[in-house]
C-alpha cells in the first residue's frame, strides 16, 4: 500500500509552530479535503481543571503531573497554562491549540499503529518539562497568551477528522499531559465519532489522570529522553522515575505503545545506556514494544551539538537487537533499513518505510505473511 | 570596602495607611535621591544614570488592588523630565500585559505622543525571538520591550509577602520580563531570580531599583489580601538591585514580627536568592557591606535622619 497522500501531507507538514503565523495557518492545513473556517483568538479559556486540591493553608495542589506545583492565588503552576484563581484552578487552554497539522501516523512516529493514514495534530502552548533539546520549544516553553491560539472546541476538532476522513487526532509537539481536560473531551467525543486518538507524550503524567485518560486513547507513544536520572535532572528539568511508572501503567493498560529515544551525541548515547535501556524496556514492557531510536538535529538550548551520527545510532540498534527488542526502529534517517518492520521469526520484510512513503510487504492483518507469526500492534 | 547605597525614605503623614498622592511621592523620590546623592542636588546622579534615550519603567500589576502606585509612576516621570531632560514620549511603563496596567490604574499609550505605557503583548511588541538569553540555570526570550525600546530601566517593584518565593520586591518582578517564568518558581525562587536579572538585556540596561512599599502586604501573597496589610510609608531606592531587595526584606520580616507572623524561614519561605545575587556578582546581599540611609520626611517634605522602624 502506498501513501497516496504522500504528496499533500508534505504540502502541509510544517512545524507545529508554523500555525502560530497567520499566513501560514492555511498552508499548515492544505491537506484538508473541506476547507475549514478557523478563528484566532486573543482571550484565554476559564476551564475548571480536573485534577487538583484545595490545601488547608491557602492555594492548591496541581494533581497533573508528577511536579505536584502548589500554586498561590493569580500564580500559575511550571507549565504555565493553569492558573490558580481565588483557590480554583483553571486550565487556560481549553480549546485553543496554537499548532493544528495533518500528519502521517509514522511522523509521531507510530509504526504499529494503522500505518499508512493520517493524524489530525493539535498542540496548546505549555509543558511541564524544559528539553534543552526541544524541537517545538517555542510553543512549549511559551504560556498561552505568548502564542497565537485558534478556537477549535472539541466538537469542532472530531468535526474537521469526519468531514476529511481522518482517522486519528494526536496530541502532540508540545505535551499533552497539561491540555489534559481538551484532550480527554476530544477523545471521548471522538470514539463516539468513530475516530481515533493518539497521545505523543513525554510521560511526566501522575497515576490517576493517566487512568483516567487511557480508556480514551488507542496508542500512545511516550519519549523515554534518557534511562538515567541525572540526564533527566540535568538536561529535562524533570524526574524519569515517574516516566518509567507512566510507560508500565500504559503497557499494563492494554493501550497501544511505542517508546522513543532521542539520542543525543555525548549526553545519552554510550553504550551502557542503550543496553540498560533496552534491558528495562525487555523487562517491564516486553520485547515486542517498538523502540525507535531517533537522530537529534541541534536545536533550542543544545545548538552547539552536532547530529547524532548515523554510526551511533546504528550502535543503539545493535545493542538493542542484541538485548533482544524485536522491533527496533531508526528515525531521522530516511532511507535507512532500519525504518521498515521486520518479522522476528522469518526476517520477512513486513511494512517497507522511506520516510513517510509506507508500503505493506507481507503482513496479513496481524500475522506475518511468509512464516504466519503474530506482529504486535494495531493493523486493522 | 565597596559599599552599596539604599535609600529608605518614609513619609510620616500617612497613618490611616492611605494611598499617597503624586505630590507625596514626589516628595519622597526627591529625598530618596538626596540621599543617594548625599546632598541636595540630585541632578547629578539622575543625568549620570539615565543620560539621553529611552527609559523603561517596570511596573508590578498582578494584583490590582496592590500594584506600583500610578502616582509614583507619575511622579517619577515628573523627574526624570526635569532633572535627565528625558523626552515625555522616551518614558516607557511596562507590565506583561496591557490588561494588568489598565487595572492598575495605568492609561494605555503606544503611540508617538506622551508618555507610553503598554504591555508586552501589545501588538507588535513581544518576547525577541532573536535569542534566547541564558544565565545560570535560566534560558528565556525577553520582552522587546527590554531588547529593542529601552536604553535604561528602572524597576519599580512593589514590596510584598510571596508564598513561594517568600518576597516579591525587585528581582522577583523581573519575572515579568521573562517568556517563561513559571519555569523558575522551584526552590523559592532561587537562584532563578538572581539569573533572570543577570540576563544581558536586563543587567546592561538596570540603573535603579525602586520598591513600593508604602503598603505593604505581610503575608498571604502575592495576590491581594486586604486583611494582611500594614502601611509602612516607605519607599527604597538603590542603583544595587540586592541591595534594594536585602533592606526590603528586613521591613517585611520586621512587618510580620509585628503583626504576628513568623519569619519566613520558619515557614520554608526564606529568601534564598538574594544569597545567590551576591554569588553570582549581581549585587550585595551583606548588610555589612550596604550603606543604608534613611530617613522620614513631613508634610512639609522636611527631611529628618531615621531608621528602618
Amino acid at each position: 500500500m502506498e501513501r497516496r497522500r504522500f504528496l499533500k501531507c508534505i504540502g502541509c507538514s510544517a512545524i507545529a509552530a508554523a500555525a502560530m503565523q497567520t499566513d501560514l495557518l492555511p498552508r499548515a492545513l492544505g491537506g484538508l479535503q473541506n476547507a475549514m473556517a478557523f478563528t484566532y483568538t486573543d482571550e484565554l479559556a476559564s476551564v475548571e481543571a480536573r485534577h487538583y486540591r484545595k490545601l488547608d493553608e491557602g492555594g492548591i495542589e496541581c494533581g497533573i503531573c508528577p511536579r505536584k506545583c502548589r500554586i498561590t492565588d493569580l500564580e500559575r503552576g511550571y507549565c504555565g497554562t493553569r492558573e490558580n484563581r481565588s483557590d480554583t484552578y483553571y486550565t487556560l487552554v481549553y480549546g485553543l491549540p496554537c499548532a493544528l497539522n495533518i500528519d502521517p501516523i509514522e511522523k509521531k512516529p507510530l509504526f504499529h499503529f494503522h500505518p499508512g493514514t493520517d493524524a489530525f495534530s493539535l498542540a496548546t502552548a505549555g509543558c511541564n518539562v524544559n528539553c534543552k533539546c526541544c524541537q517545538n520549544w517555542d510553543i512549549s516553553q511559551s504560556r498561552p497568551e505568548q502564542t497565537k491560539n485558534i478556537k477549535l472546541p472539541p466538537s469542532d476538532a472530531v468535526r474537521v477528522c469526519r468531514e476529511n476522513k481522518v482517522p486519528t487526532i494526536a496530541y502532540t509537539y508540545s505535551e499533552p499531559t497539561i491540555f489534559f481536560e481538551y484532550m480527554y473531551d476530544i477523545a471521548e467525543l471522538g470514539h463516539k465519532h468513530g475516530i481515533r486518538s493518539v497521545m505523543i507524550s513525554g510521560g511526566y503524567i501522575q497515576k490517576d489522570p493517566l487512568a483516567e485518560v487511557l480508556p480514551q486513547l488507542d496508542a500512545v507513544k511516550i519519549d523515554l529522553k534518557g534511562i538515567r536520572e541525572e540526564y533527566y535532572r540535568d538536561y529535562v528539568d524533570g524526574e524519569l522515575k515517574p516516566v518509567l511508572e507512566a510507560l508500565v501503567q500504559i503497557k499494563n493498560s492494554g493501550t497501544w505503545l511505542e517508546v522513543v529515544y532521542l539520542v543525543i551525541p555525548t549526553l545519552n548515547d554510550t553504550d551502557e545506556e542503550f543496553r540498560d535501556l533496552a534491558r528495562w524496556v525487555k523487562t517491564n514492557l516486553g520485547a515486542d514494544v517498538p523502540v525507535h531510536f531517533t537522530r537529534f538535529h541541534p536545536m533550542y538550548l543544545l545548538k552547539h551539538l552536532p547530529p547524532t551520527p548515523q554510526a551511533t545510532l546504528q550502535r543503539a540498534y545493535d545493542t538493542a537487537r542484541a538485548e533482544g527488542l524485536e522491533f527496533v526502529y531508526l528515525g531521522n534517517l530516511v532511507g535507512h533499513p532500519a525504518e521498515s518492520t521486520y518479522c522476528p521469526g522469518c526476517g520477512a520484510v513486513l511494512i517497507h518505510r522511506y520516510g513517510y512513503q509506507v508500503t505493506i510487504k507481507n503482513l496479513k492483518g496481524n500475522h506475518c505473511g511468509s512464516c504466519g507469526r503474530e506482529i504486535p500492534g494495531r493493523f486493522g | 570596602m565597596h559599599m552599596s547605597r539604599v535609600a529608605v525614605v518614609i513619609y510620616t503623614a500617612n497613618p490611616d495607611n492611605k494611598f499617597l498622592d503624586r505630590d507625596k511621592y514626589r516628595m519622597m523620590l526627591e529625598a530618596c535621591f538626596r540621599l543617594l546623592a548625599s546632598g541636595n542636588d540630585y541632578t547629578p546622579l539622575i543625568k549620570r544614570l539615565f543620560t539621553k534615550g529611552t527609559v523603561g519603567m517596570k511596573t508590578n500589576c498582578l494584583a490590582r488592588s496592590n500594584p506600583t502606585a500610578p502616582p509614583l509612576v507619575d511622579a517619577l516621570s515628573d523627574l526624570l523630565i526635569k532633572a535627565a531632560g528625558t523626552a515625555e514620549n522616551d518614558l516607557i511603563v511596562w507590565e506583561r500585559t496591557n490588561r494588568e496596567l489598565k487595572n492598575a490604574g495605568f492609561t494605555l499609550n503606544a503611540s508617538s505622543f506622551g508618555r507610553r505605557c503598554l504591555g508586552t503583548d501589545t501588538t507588535g511588541v513581544g518576547y525577541d525571538n532573536d535569542e534566547i538569553h541564558s544565565f545560570g540555570q535560566v534560558n528565556s526570550l525577553v520582552t522587546s520591550i527590554l531588547t529593542r525600546m529601552v536604553d535604561h530601566h528602572i524597576n519599580l517593584g512593589v514590596l510584598k509577602h510571596h508564598s513561594v518565593a517568600g518576597m516579591s520586591a525587585g528581582l522577583k518582578n523581573m519575572y515579568g520580563a521573562i517568556n517563561n517564568p513559571n519555569k523558575y518558581h522551584g526552590n523559592n525562587c532561587s537562584p532563578f531570580a538572581a539569573d533572570v536579572s543577570m540576563l544581558a538585556p536586563i543587567r546592561q540596561k538596570h540603573r535603579l531599583t525602586i520598591i513600593d512599599a508604602v503598603r505593604v502586604q505581610y503575608d498571604n501573597g502575592p495576590g491581594f489580601d486586604g486583611s494582611r496589610m500594614a502601611g509602612y510609608g516607605g519607599l527604597i531606592v538603590s542603583e544595587d538591585s540586592v541591595a534594594a531587595d536585602r533592606i526590603s526584606l528586613e521591613i517585611l520580616e520586621r512587618l510580620r514580627k509585628t503583626n504576628g507572623r513568623p519569619p519566613l524561614a520558619d515557614t520554608g519561605q526564606d529568601v534564598r536568592y538574594l544569597v545567590e545575587g551576591q554569588k553570582i556578582g549581581l549585587g550585595t546581599d551583606d548588610l555589612e557591606k550596604i550603606d543604608m540611609q534613611a530617613a522620614r520626611v513631613d508634610d512639609d517634605g522636611r527631611m529628618t535622619p531615621g531608621e528602618l522602624f
